[in-house]
């Protein structure tokens, strides 16, 4: 547990000082709604926003994709993932903890993508907000634990930036398809169904259990 | 995580799938002559005429694919456990000949598709989940050839092959719960495929795993080959070397 702490540490005191993968995120996100705006038939406007919570989703998973990717990239200088593989601890902790740490930067970057989505498309999600944060939390949880367990993979390959979508994504899939209908039911109606939470919590749950017991095979020395 | 398995070692297995292959080739051979036969002259189905035949190659390919896929799920849980070097020879294969497999059912359903339902591609639970499940056994491939170091590659592939087909509920829950409507049948119950069908059927099944069986040897007696050069061509390399 103190490793999960140590390691959480060390990342969101890395990401204060050099600032480098949230706004890179963050930049990403908002260049998105700019391509989505231009890529749909009537542009980002409240004609289109029935499309609003999918694209939401969809520029959530790239910029996730994008600070997953650098997460343990950075532990490759000076070869620092050697010191986290060799450490004296479990290594499903540190794994643990790298999720938390991207799953916190991811969070920002999501809060700030939202307000920018409900300023593009008018929407006022002010009465939905703690349940838009709850479904965001849920969702994003499934996509930092097995994307953070994809990104410790991908970083001892050649091509890694390719590899980590490949290898994730495929992954997303049922995290999206259930999120982004909990999102929609959320936009449209104003509440949401227990059914896609129940999903959420047992993917989350599959995807942090699984990538605890297999992370000694993902992070080695 | 050190090997225990020698080149040595493996290339005394070498002979194994060497041996077999004669003999999963001729039954294979004989499997299909009578699996053609059958589907041949097989009744036509009232409604959908000719190309409901295309059922008996379909549906097999897709037992052989789910078959080649749980094969390297096994295998690579086997490599992890036993740290056995065979096993992630076999998974490989397994990865190989299923996408093969999950191919020519990607390519057929949609012809049948396109005659019977009369669209090329609809988003129903089972065609989705098996379309995710190629991308990830593709991505399998690519991880191996990505990868540098033969134990690493081994581990992650292994790692990944498992979860590869763990993800297969998962997805499919998740499409069928929020996803399109389901166009399949939900099974093939006795009985529900028309008077003559189900032998042609059931031996397009058989033929089909026999393919994979015998295209599973085939690959990794190639894999045994590739390691018997390299060794013999790194013993040349030492002796040059004195």
């Amino acid at each position: 547990m103190n490793a999960l702490l140590a390691v959480l540490w060390k990342d969101l005191l890395t990401e204060w000082r050099s600032r480098d993968r949230a706004v890179a995120m963050l930049l990403f996100s908002m260049l998105m709604v700019v391509i989505f705006h231009f890529s749909l038939p009537g542009g980002a406007t409240t004609e289109t926003r029935a499309y609003a919570p999918g694209l939401l989703w969809v520029a959530y998973v790239f910029a996730a994709l994008l600070g997953l990717g650098r997460s343990f990239a950075i532990e490759l200088e000076n070869d620092a993932i050697e010191g986290l593989a060799r450490a004296p601890v479990d290594r499903g902790w540190v794994l643990l903890g790298k999720t938390i740490a991207n799953l916190l930067i991811l969070g920002f970057v999501q809060a700030v993508t939202a307000c920018i989505f409900a300023l593009v498309f008018e929407m006022d999600l002010t009465p939905v907000a703690l349940e838009l944060i709850g479904v965001v939390a849920l969702g994003s949880l499934g996509l930092c634990s097995v994307g953070t367990f994809f990104a410790a993979v991908a970083v001892r390959t050649r091509l890694r930036e390719v590899m980590l979508p490949l290898l994730a994504l495929p992954f997303y899939t049922p995290v999206l398809v259930a999120a982004s209908r909990a999102t929609t039911a959320l936009f449209e109606t104003g509440s949401v169904s227990f059914e896609p939470i129940q999903f959420l919590i047992v993917i989350d749950a599959s995807y942090l259990i699984a990538s605890f017991i297999l992370s000694d095979f993902v992070l080695d020395e | 995580m050190a090997n225990p398995v020698s080149n040595q070692e493996a290339i005394s297995t070498a002979p194994v799938a060497n041996r077999a292959l004669p003999i999963s080739g001729a039954v294979l051979a004989v499997s299909a002559a009578i699996w053609a036969y059958l589907a041949y002259f097989a009744p036509l189905d009232h409604v959908q005429g000719l190309i409901q035949k295309i059922l008996y190659v379909h549906v097999p390919c897709w037992f052989a694919a789910y078959a080649g896929f749980a094969l390297t799920a096994v295998c690579g849980a086997l490599y992890l456990w036993k740290n056995d070097e065979r096993f992630d020879r076999v998974a490989v294969a397994g990865a190989e000949v299923g996408v093969l497999f999950c191919t020519l059912g990607l390519v057929t359903g949609p012809i049948w598709a396109k005659g019977t339902w009369g669209h090329w591609w609809a988003w129903d639970p089972r065609l989705t989940v098996t379309l995710v499940l190629w991308f990830i056994y593709l991505a399998y491939l690519l991880l191996r050839s990505f990868t540098e170091g033969s134990t690493r590659t081994a581990r992650f592939a292994s790692v990944y092959g498992i979860a590869g087909l763990a993800a297969i509920p998962l997805n499919y829950f998740a499409i069928e719960l929020f996803g399109g409507a389901a166009m399949h049948p939900d099974n093939l119950e006795r009985g529900s495929l028309g008077a003559g069908m189900g032998w042609p059927f059931a031996v397009g099944v058989l033929t089909s795993l026999l393919a994979l069986l015998h295209l599973v040897l085939l690959r990794v007696d190639l894999e045994n080959r590739r390691i018997a050069a390299n060794s013999t061509a790194t013993d040349w390399d030492s002796d040059e070397g004195f």
